[in-house]
């Protein structure tokens, strides 16, 4: 009972701070995911073209899921440092940027890939060009997919999100990181249930979205 | 027209899949291309708008070699219908049906016109279906959309892989009836791949029988079933070769041949019109209440008494004959 109450007085007190850290938090997703969606998804395009390549790029980003976000940030701080960027933003953009771009290329090279090869034949037979073809059959129709893969990613990243705090790029991990070196569990439950009420309304308002994007005919 | 010239095909892997054909299809002719699963008219159809290389040889369409031609152009002046109809899911009706006239850069205006115009043509009503998506239609409507996107920039040439195959034979029948009306209304060349010799003899004027990828015969319906030119089209055909044949011929056809018997108004007789098939005029006489058919000319006019023995006689006519139609 006692942790409740001091759940939400921290909460009360602490309200523009942990709107702050929110704010802060949401912009290095965003960023991260604009970012990943303009390299994955024209990249997955890509590799349907390129079956060969695919297999490769496919596994070294699967195996880039496996590395613990805090060693990949560890790797990351002797590289960037010679930039003068070893820790802060610039490093957990990058890490969440390569976190995402599993989810991302792969569903859209699964999406389009799956594009009922009858209805590719059709869009060729007709005369549409490669361009013509990807815009207006094969990427609508693999748009489901595509949406799915990107909403795993954002969620994804809101989860690591908060681990990068640790290489001070801020956001709400700070909660939670601070929480830790000052044995205030308060802090800690406080960020850690902020950043899973943003991850389940990120998914949420992305669900919104994959609707608006789907064209009305592929619904089931 | 459509000039196949020394046309092969040989897949990566060896596979020779169409080997050194020859025929043409003159401008408004509907040829049917028929053959066992696998014997390559899938693929001899591809050749003509590219979606297959050719390995050897030539396929000339309206005097330009398909090699030579730019593809995407050609191929929007050649309407392509498949078996599984390939509607795109995410567009509507009209949208599918208006695919090659807006990649074509038709306005807004002549679009409407020319789809209420393909929808009425295949027996869908414009308005209702506009607005809908592909998976709202049953198969057999699907499969007229798909004909009404293939006629849209009114392509002087078809390509047709077995359109009709996937649907139940009773829509399938209809279809079939449907699409030969459009064609007497559009007039195209039309190459249509079919596995079916009942469709090919109904629907075709010329037929081309492929095995193994050689041509086995390219004749009208009537020679392929009178007069096979080896063992495997006469079994291709089946040993009922002649009953089939009695499909392609009408009353009037008969008439025009042999004489009827004089009628009179005491015989009792079942009326038939002229533009009745032999197929059924023959069922007919073979079913227990009529062994004697009237026919009757547009007015009602009574012309003539027929009977098995004249059917039997026009059709002796027919096959012994090699008419050169
Ligand atoms: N893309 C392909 N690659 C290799 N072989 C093929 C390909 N397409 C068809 N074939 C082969 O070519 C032959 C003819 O095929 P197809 O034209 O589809 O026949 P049909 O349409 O008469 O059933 C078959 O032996 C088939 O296995
Ligand atoms: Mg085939």
């Amino acid at each position: 009972m006692q942790t409740i109450i001091d759940f939400f007085n921290y909460f009360s007190n602490n309200y523009s701070q942990i709107l702050e850290y929110t704010v802060e938090h949401v912009q290095l997703v965003g960023l991260a995911i604009i970012i990943s969606i303009l390299i994955g998804v024209p990249l997955g395009i890509y590799l349907t073209t390129n079956e060969d390549l695919a297999g490769t790029v496919l596994q070294i980003s699967s195996i880039m899921m496996t590395i613990p976000s805090i060693a990949l940030f560890g790797i990351m701080i002797p590289i960037l440092s010679t930039i003068g960027q070893g820790i802060g933003f610039l490093p957990a953009l990058i890490a969440l940027v390569l976190y995402s771009q599993l989810p991302i290329i792969r569903n859209t090279y699964t999406g389009i890939n799956n594009v009922d090869p009858n209805i590719r034949d059709a869009a060729k037979g007709l005369g549409m060009t490669t361009m013509q073809r990807l815009l207006k059959v094969e990427i609508p129709n693999a748009m489901p997919l595509i949406m799915a893969g990107i909403r795993t990613a954002t969620v994804l990243n809101i989860g690591i999100g908060a681990i990068a705090a640790y290489i001070g790029a801020g956001g709400l991990g700070s909660l939670i990181n601070q929480g830790i070196s000052r044995s205030n569990n308060t802090m800690v439950l406080v960020g850690a249930v902020v950043v899973s009420i943003l991850a389940i309304l990120v998914d949420y308002l992305l669900k919104y979205i994959e609707k608006r994007f789907t064209p009305k005919g592929i619904k089931n | 027209m459509i000039e196949f010239k020394n046309v092969s095909k040989v897949y990566n892997g060896g596979v020779k899949a169409i080997d050194n054909v020859n025929f043409k299809v003159e401008n408004g002719e509907f040829v049917i291309l028929i053959g066992p699963s696998g014997c390559g008219k899938t693929t001899l159809l591809r050749m003509v708008n590219q979606l297959e290389d050719i390995s050897e040889g030539d396929i000339i369409l309206n005097n330009t070699s398909v090699k030579q031609s730019n593809k995407i152009e050609m191929r929007r002046k050649i309407g392509y219908v498949i078996q599984s109809n390939g509607l795109f899911p995410n567009m509507t009706i009209e949208k599918n049906v208006m695919i090659v006239p807006d990649l074509l850069g038709w306005d807004r205006k002549k679009q409407q016109d020319r789809f209420n115009y393909l929808m009425e043509l295949i027996g869908l009503h414009p308005d209702e279906y506009r607005k809908r998506y592909p998976h709202e239609l049953s198969g057999g409507q699907q499969q007229r959309v798909g004909v009404a996107r293939a006629l849209a920039a009114d392509p002087p040439v078809m390509l047709m892989d077995e359109p009709f195959g996937a649907l139940d034979p009773i829509i399938r029948t209809k279809l079939q009836e449907e699409f030969l009306q459009i064609q007497k209304e559009v007039n195209k060349t039309i190459l249509f791949v079919s596995h079916d010799i009942d469709e090919a003899v109904k629907m075709g004027d010329k037929v081309a029988l492929l095995r193994g990828g050689k041509m086995m015969q390219y004749d009208y319906p009537s020679e392929i079933l009178h007069h096979p030119a080896n063992d495997f089209v006469s079994e291709f055909v089946g040993q009922d070769r002649v009953l089939k044949s009695t499909s392609l011929y009408s009353v009037k056809d008969l008439v025009d041949e042999v004489s009827l018997d004089s009628y009179h108004e005491a015989d009792s007789a079942q009326p038939v019109n002229e533009d009745t098939s032999l197929r059924i005029v023959i069922s007919k006489l073979l079913n227990q209440e009529a062994d004697q058919l009237v026919v009757e000319d547009k007015q009602g006019n009574k012309k003539g008494k027929l009977t098995l023995e004249l059917v039997e006689k026009f059709l002796h006519k027919e096959v012994k004959e090699t008419p050169n139609r």
